[in-house]
């Protein structure tokens, strides 16, 4: 049988309670105080940690290539065609065509530089790591040297502005970089245009190296993404690599009609936001991946096919 | 059974057990701990469950909470063995538990029926109930007292769950903050009426204590808290039914002049707000509905409340004060202010004895001769709950209950900010946030706005920037287009989207609603764009 104790007196039990309460207390406080405030984004949070050493990358420069201009190519100032016709070119698509009465336009850049690898995952983890940008987890899953995927518009603009920030405030920036940047330059996303002219160049090609699609030139069709520079194209117009396949890579262009324009498209707000990707990617056919191919992308979409590459240009 | 019922309403009874405590049929120390050491097991196979196994971190906070109470049962057995030490239980079944469980289960299966998040949570309510009772058992044994066995642990666990309740992430401070109100319950005692008896509402006594560290910490997103606190009314006439709730409450405990009071003061107070400012005090109700089932189910537990009608009409005000000026100080202080239902109850607990020394001094000098009708307790209940009745039955035909209220709509505030109207602007780009966070672009993109042209709020570029991006990701155009610019900063009209968030008055989106329908609607909480178009 068991009765009901009497109520125990205020005792050294109780004073032991309240001290083993306070301890719990202040140790979930100085827990808490070690826990990051609304990290959730897609349900996930990225690592922080400096991504590691890679060959042929600079540690020392936010994991940018180890070349004299951090892998900037320069694209020289002069006219490209733009834009194509199943008539000339059998794979393009109705929405490559320049205006009804013409089948491609001419049109004239100033110089500007492009880089000659996609942006790679080691690059955006050291964004992340100095910045605490939320990155979603499968973001940075990816080996360092393979390009950043899972990256939506807005992710790729911020990567830009960071390093436009970074590379203007580093004493090491390399010389002629620092000129542009100091003359009002910023690192951003291409245009369709600076990025259609650094693929094909000023000969209208219909891919980088030439006319015809080519399985060791490329990753398409295949499974997934390789390292950045997996294939060499010295022979592309401007020495760059993967700007067929591999991912497709975000531009700063709204998805309109051509003729191209540098305008904004800000006369039509109301119309659901979509952004130029070019380029194709690793899981696409080789029509998509033409120097001409234009994908409309939804700004929020972080997809394992989808990264991106920063130009430098003038304001 | 009337006389009984007049017992429980009589000042003085509401703290005594309804039915005398029936001791548990004789079995061995050790036999008893078989049953701590049986829920800790339960506990521990609810990792099991997909709810739970899903879950890395959460399926380790329940491991750890069982892996304690089975260390802890075993020490004690331990010491059951070597010192011949008892370990005793017996039953008390309290009208206070059980009905205040089955209100509270009420309360969440209503929300939950509307806001699927609370019907996922039922595994972690299991979870939190077979700690609980653990832990209280195991509790009152190391404390060499007989443990009372009964529906305790239900309402304080409902209580706190209805308020409070951790991410997965971070479950384990779930425990931590029970845990915290059992000891506060069995540690923090003082003396009234003869008993020593515990200071504070359990669930009260914890949620203040972790929202204070949390608000501390800066660490509300670690929670539930803000979701809980604003999801309330996807319910519909969810105050309505949370009236019909509480009269339960007050006719079974006697609480009316509590909740009544509170919500008396709280409707007054943001009804004179009101008229001197030219805007609502709360963001989009005159009562907040998360304050309203704080003042019936959390502020009026008899054990920790005055006894004397006068008493309890004090407790009531102090509370519905409390959260009038939380909200406000909260507020100024850039904290979230769903927290003003949470703080001030353990401050009253404290208060409780001052009051009933209050109370019994005017009762003394026979100042209350005036103010003590000669009703019996039951009776002056009645009369008490009568008056209740009558008044939430004229706010809600005067609308300040479920009807649509000024403050939910964008425009209201827009205009009330431009007039510079007290805290018009602060309420302005909380509304936005409120909107951004449940997805219309458009709202983000206000917001971005906001941030980068410094007019509703000091200006702060990454905000700014992080709220375009916000847009721009809900496929708002102007957003994308602004993380482009540096200045001239674009705007543009909802889109049909953006109005099923912006329209559904704290209800649920409009999801089902047709687009023609829409730009009237828009047009009536004073989308002046959308008023043209509206028109056939």
């Amino acid at each position: 049988m068991s009765n009901p104790s009497p109520p125990a007196p205020a005792s050294s039990g109780s004073h032991l309670g309240l001290t083993l309460l306070a301890l719990l207390v202040t140790g979930v406080g100085a827990w808490m105080f070690t826990q990051t405030p609304a990290p959730i984004r897609n349900g996930n949070l990225a690592g922080s940690a400096p991504p590691p050493a890679l060959t042929g990358f600079r540690s020392d420069a936010w994991m940018l290539p180890n070349e004299p201009e951090l892998g900037f190519v320069e694209i020289p100032a002069g006219p490209f065609l733009m834009g194509g016709i199943p008539t000339t070119d059998p794979g393009a698509f109705e929405n490559e065509r320049w205006s009804a009465t013409l089948p491609r336009g001419t049109l004239t850049l100033p110089a500007y530089y492009l880089s000659r690898y996609e942006v790679t995952t080691a690059q955006y983890a050291a964004f992340v790591a100095d910045t605490g940008y939320e990155a979603a987890a499968d973001t940075l899953a990816g080996p360092g040297d393979h390009p950043v995927t899972h990256v939506s518009w807005p992710d790729a603009l911020a990567y830009a502005d960071w390093l436009t920030v970074k590379l203007a405030a580093d004493p090491n920036t390399p010389e002629v970089l620092r000129q542009r940047l100091e003359a009002g330059w910023r690192v951003s996303l291409p245009t369709e245009a600076q990025w259609e002219k650094a693929a094909r160049g000023s000969d209208g090609r219909v891919y980088p190296w030439g006319a015809d699609a080519d399985r060791t030139r490329a990753n398409f069709q295949g499974q997934t993404t390789v390292p950045v520079g997996s294939y060499r194209c010295d022979d592309c117009p401007y020495g760059l690599a993967d700007m067929s396949g591999n991912v497709w890579e975000w531009t700063r262009s709204p998805y309109q009609p051509y003729p191209f324009t540098v305008d904004d498209d800000s006369d039509s707000l109301r119309d659901d936001a979509l952004w130029v990707m070019r380029g194709g990617s690793f899981t696409d056919p080789e029509r998509n991946i033409r120097t001409g191919t234009r994908g409309g992308g939804d700004p929020g979409a972080r997809r394992p096919f989808m990264g991106f590459r920063v130009a430098l240009s003038g304001p | 059974m009337a006389a009984a019922r007049k017992r429980r309403a009589g000042p003085g009874r509401a703290t005594a057990p309804a039915a005398p405590p029936f001791p548990v049929s004789p079995s061995s120390p050790l036999q008893r701990l078989a049953i701590p050491l049986s829920l800790a097991l339960a506990l521990a196979l609810l990792s099991a469950t997909d709810r739970v196994s899903d879950q890395l971190v959460l399926t380790r906070s329940v491991w750890a909470a069982a892996a304690t109470l089975i260390g802890w049962t075993l020490m004690l057995a331990l010491q059951a063995r070597r010192d011949g030490r008892t370990v005793s239980l017996h039953t008390v079944l309290r009208p206070q538990h059980y009905v205040q469980a089955i209100l509270h289960i009420s309360v969440l299966s209503y929300w939950g029926y509307h806001w699927r998040p609370v019907y996922d949570h039922i595994w972690l309510l299991v979870a939190q109930l077979l700690f609980a009772y653990a832990f209280d058992m195991l509790l009152s044994w190391s404390r060499r007292e007989s443990y009372g066995l009964g529906f305790g642990p239900f309402p304080i666990i409902f209580s706190t769950n209805l308020f409070l309740w951790f991410r997965d992430d971070w479950f384990y401070l779930q425990f931590l903050m029970l845990a915290a109100g059992f000891m506060g319950k069995a540690f923090v005692r003082w003396e009234r009426d003869g008993h020593r008896t515990h200071i504070f509402n359990p669930s009260a006594f914890s949620l203040g204590l972790f929202s204070l560290v949390l608000i501390a910490t800066g660490t509300t997103s670690l929670t539930w808290g803000q979701e809980i606190a604003s999801t309330l009314t996807l319910a519909p006439r969810i105050y309505l039914f949370l009236f019909a709730i509480g009269l339960v409450a007050m006719y079974a405990f006697s609480i009316t002049l509590v909740a009544g009071t509170a919500a008396i003061v709280l409707f007054g107070a943001s009804a004179l707000y009101s008229a001197v400012t030219g805007v609502p005090y709360f963001i989009d109700s005159e009562i907040p509905s998360a304050v309203f089932l704080g003042l019936h189910l959390l502020v009026t537990d008899p054990s920790t409340s005055p006894r004397t009608p006068l008493g309890k009409a004090v407790f009531g005000f102090g509370y519905g004060l409390g959260v009038f000026l939380l909200y406000a100080v909260l507020g100024l202080l850039g904290v979230p202010t769903f927290y003003d239902k949470l703080l001030g109850v353990p401050l009253l607990n404290l208060s409780v004895r001052w009051i009933d020394r209050v109370v019994a001094r005017l009762r003394e000098g026979n100042r209350l001769e005036h103010w003590s009708p000669s009703w019996a307790p039951a009776q002056a209940n009645l009369v008490f709950m009568t008056g209740w009745i009558l008044f939430f039955g004229a706010m809600t035909l005067v609308g300040a209950t479920d009807r649509r209220h000024r403050g939910d709509t964008v425009p209201f505030w827009e205009t009330a900010c431009a007039e510079g109207r007290p805290q018009a602007c602060e309420r302005l780009l909380q509304i936005q946030t409120n909107y951004c966070g449940d997805n219309a672009g458009w709202a983000c993109n206000e917001l971005g706005r906001y941030y980068a042209e410094g007019v509703v709020v000091e200006p702060d570029l990454d905000r700014a920037r992080s709220s375009f991006a916000q847009a721009c990701e809900l496929r708002f155009q102007a957003g994308c287009l602004n993380l482009l610019r540096a200045d001239g900063w674009l705007s543009s009209e909802p889109r049909p989207i953006d109005y099923r968030l912006l329209l559904r008055e704290a209800g649920p989106n409009l999801v089902d609603m047709p687009e023609a329908a829409l730009l009237p609607r828009a047009c009536a909480h004073g989308w002046r764009s959308a008023c043209g178009k509206a028109t056939p």
